[in-house]
């Protein structure tokens, strides 16, 4: 047990690095074990792609940046630990965690350390606590939501909703904020319908659906339960409206749920489907680099970093404050910045906000339908 | 001799504990405190599955039902000195309830019934929004004060949470010295024998999981305050698992076994991280060959040593006894 402690001792002093400034210090802290697993490793991966152009290119004002990664295991606990270490490091800014349940516990400490940290998670809680160094990556879905209800309410003209959703903390942050966004619209939600991460059989689901007699189905599933629920909506001859986010209209639902897919509608951010040559251009090199087609965490990671580069492009020197505080109101321009991929607004909070599309499944390929533009410009 | 160098040991190793937090930065005393939290956890779980022989696959569940406890009760405004003896009382009344399968099923047959009382456990904790926060758990847990000390601080927490393993530590060590310690043990190694020598075997089953029960739910509470945030996903089945694997590399029955388990548990990984995306994979490899080396866990070390040496000054004997005998019967023989 002493001989633990030393040795635990000595592995602290080691890795505690003596370079100063000369470059720029970033900790992945992300999950690649655990439920976790996909989420972060293509969050990374992302972070590592761009890290990698952005040195090859001569770095952020000619610092190079260094990066380490380690494994969160998915657990909230050692998110927090991790993240510690990062800050005793003297990190310059923290990418990560995904998960939504660890991102909410580390960042108190990178709160307290005044680190920035880029994170991918999507539940509307992380940048309401006031939080001034926590940043989006990405569309949550307090800002989706009320895009698809805009939708759904006033271009598809649905009166009563089904919907179907997965009972983990994305599915069920989904549903609340997808309540919220119709709760003062004609729009009423007829059946409410719980399924499981993993569910095989929706056939109970889907006669549930029906029995609504509802105008359309929303379904807000991950990707293999998506697939599931379209292939038995044929099955069971539903004919109308499915309307979905993001995922619904994801080339992998498109590939597992086959013909079943056709007709499908969602609201899709920045996503890898996404029909940029930007985006066309960053999927081939992250599939060449990688030797897989990376998912919208990929996307996340890497355009997060490039929105840091920004950021400290703007004030000009390694200001950890001063860079956060340039960050709440950093408006992208992918001419600029072509790594930025999209246009892309930071608000007060830590929000981001952007174009987004609206697909259908035709013929077993994702259309864009319209685009529609960041939520704060319509008003 | 054997006693004083167990006493030695103790106070270096108490001494290390003392002043090693200094020579660490946050992070390293962070670990240290995650540690001590699971020597707690485990120490129960030692009761239960190392003396008293019940196999337990369902710690985690009251290292769960403490965190939520605690967490739950200063949520809604009460006291961490009011959670904690709720989350232990509560604990101790689980545990009675879920020991009463142990009367009927033993070995891999109790592992599944309290296997499947962690998931129905979990479920609880993941399905009860209104009190649990589900998924999204319960975030902002405050560290609670102690005579008007605020435990805030890294430092200060390790402190606390060291004070209160070392006391819980004592406690265990005189349970097990008492008449009750040695009704444990004898349940484990012969019931039927101990039944026969006027031992209540029920109550003592019962016992071994209540008590148990309730130092996991002290370890939970310590660790709903540690990390500020709980959800389901660190109580299930899986962290049942490696509980049990804390106390069998430990040493199942030793009274320091959760100590050593624990640091193999908590520290280890963290340690190996420098194998990067391979650390989870020689972590894994380290347990099977430990497991294969020492099935009694580390701290069998000094008994196999012990048994080594015995066998080896028996076996000369023997031998000495031979040759002896040999040459005696040649004397016989010459004679």
């Amino acid at each position: 047990m002493k001989k633990l402690i030393l040795a635990l001792a000595l592995g602290a002093l080691v890795i505690t690095p003596a370079v100063a400034q000369q470059t720029i210090k970033i900790a992945n802290i992300v999950e690649l074990s655990g439920p976790g697993t996909t989420s972060g490793t293509n969050f990374k991966d992302g972070v590592m792609l761009a890290i990698k152009e952005i040195n090859a290119a001569g770095g952020i004002l000619g610092k190079q940046i260094e990066s380490t990664t380690n494994d969160t295991q998915s657990n909230p606990g050692v998110a927090k630990g991790l993240t510690q270490k990062a800050i005793d490091q003297e990190v310059f800014a923290v990418f990560g965690p995904v998960f939504s349940g660890s991102i909410m516990v580390s960042m108190a400490e990178t709160r307290r350390a005044e680190v920035p940290n880029f994170t991918g998670g999507e539940a509307a809680s992380i940048t309401q606590q006031g939080n001034p160094y926590v940043f989006r990556t990405s569309f949550t879905q307090a800002t989706a939501m009320p895009k698809i209800a805009r939708y759904i309410t006033d271009q598809a003209k649905v009166k009563t909703l089904a919907l179907i959703y997965v009972n983990n903390d994305f599915g069920k942050g989904g549903r609340e904020m997808l309540m919220k966004a119709l709760d003062k619209s004609p729009t009423k939600i007829v059946a409410d319908i719980s399924t499981d991460s993993g569910q095989v059989d929706f056939s109970a689901a889907v006669l549930k659906a029906k029995q609504s007699n509802a105008d359309a189905l929303f379904v807000y599933t991950n990707e293999e339960e998506s697939a599931r629920a379209l292939r038995e909506l044929r099955k069971q001859g539903w004919t109308k409206p499915v309307i979905g986010e993001t995922v619904l209209t994801s080339q992998k639902v498109i590939e597992l749920a086959g013909d079943a897919a056709n007709g499908a509608v969602a609201h899709v951010g920045l996503t890898i489907d996404a029909p940029l040559p930007a985006i066309r251009a960053f999927r081939a090199k992250f599939e060449k680099e990688y030797k897989y087609i990376c998912d919208h965490n990929g996307l996340k990671g890497y355009s997060g970093v490039y929105a840091l580069k920004a950021a400290i492009e703007k004030v000009g020197k390694l200001d950890r404050k001063a860079v956060a505080k340039a960050m709440h109101t950093l408006k992208v321009k992918a001419a600029d910045q072509p790594g930025i991929l999209m246009d892309v607004e930071f608000d007060a909070n830590g929000d981001l906000d952007r174009d987004s599309f609206l697909t259908e499944v035709k013929n077993g390929k994702q259309v864009i339908t319209a685009t529609l533009p960041p939520l704060g410009k319509k008003k | 001799m054997k006693k004083q160098s167990a006493i030695i040991f103790t106070s270096v190793a108490l001494l290390a504990l003392l002043v090693a937090p200094h020579f660490l930065k946050s992070y390293g005393v962070y670990l240290l405190t995650y540690w001590l939290v699971f020597i707690l956890a485990a120490m129960g779980l030692n009761l239960t599955v190392g003396y008293a022989g019940q196999k337990s696959l369902g710690h985690a569940a009251f290292f769960g039902i403490g965190a939520y406890t605690v967490a739950i009760m200063m949520k809604a405004g009460f006291s961490f000195w009011l959670g904690l003896p709720a989350a232990a009382a509560i604990c101790f009344v689980t545990g009675i309830l879920v020991g009463f399968p142990a009367l009927r099923v033993q070995t891999i047959y109790l592992a599944f019934a309290t296997l499947g009382f962690n998931t129905a456990a979990w479920l609880v904790m993941r399905n009860e929004e209104q009190y649990t926060g589900g998924t999204f758990g319960i975030n902002n847990i405050a560290r609670p004060e102690l005579f008007g000390l605020s435990l805030d601080g890294a430092l200060a927490y390790y402190y606390f949470t060291l004070g209160v393993t070392i006391v819980f530590g004592l406690l265990l060590f005189g349970l097990l010295r008492s008449p009750w310690g040695k009704a444990f043990t004898a349940l484990r190694d012969n019931p039927i024998r101990a039944e026969s020598l006027g031992v209540d075997v029920r109550n003592y089953t019962l016992l071994s999981f209540a008590i148990g029960a309730v130092y996991a739910g002290v370890a939970g509470a310590l660790f709903a305050s540690l990390v500020q945030f709980i959800d389901p996903a660190p109580f299930g089945v899986g962290q049942s698992i490696m509980m049990y694997l804390m106390v069998v590399i430990g040493g199942p029955g030793y009274f320091f076994g959760p100590v050593v388990g624990a640091a193999v548990g908590v520290v280890l990984p963290e340690w190996l991280r420098f194998a990067q995306d391979w650390y989870l994979f020689v972590f894994g490899s380290a347990v099977v060959l430990l497991m294969i080396w020492l099935p009694d866990g580390l701290l069998s070390i000094p008994d196999r040593i012990r048994a080594r040496r015995e066998s080896r000054e028996a076996s000369a004997a023997r031998a000495a006894a031979v040759t002896a005998a040999a040459a005696n019967a040649g004397k016989g023989s010459g004679a």
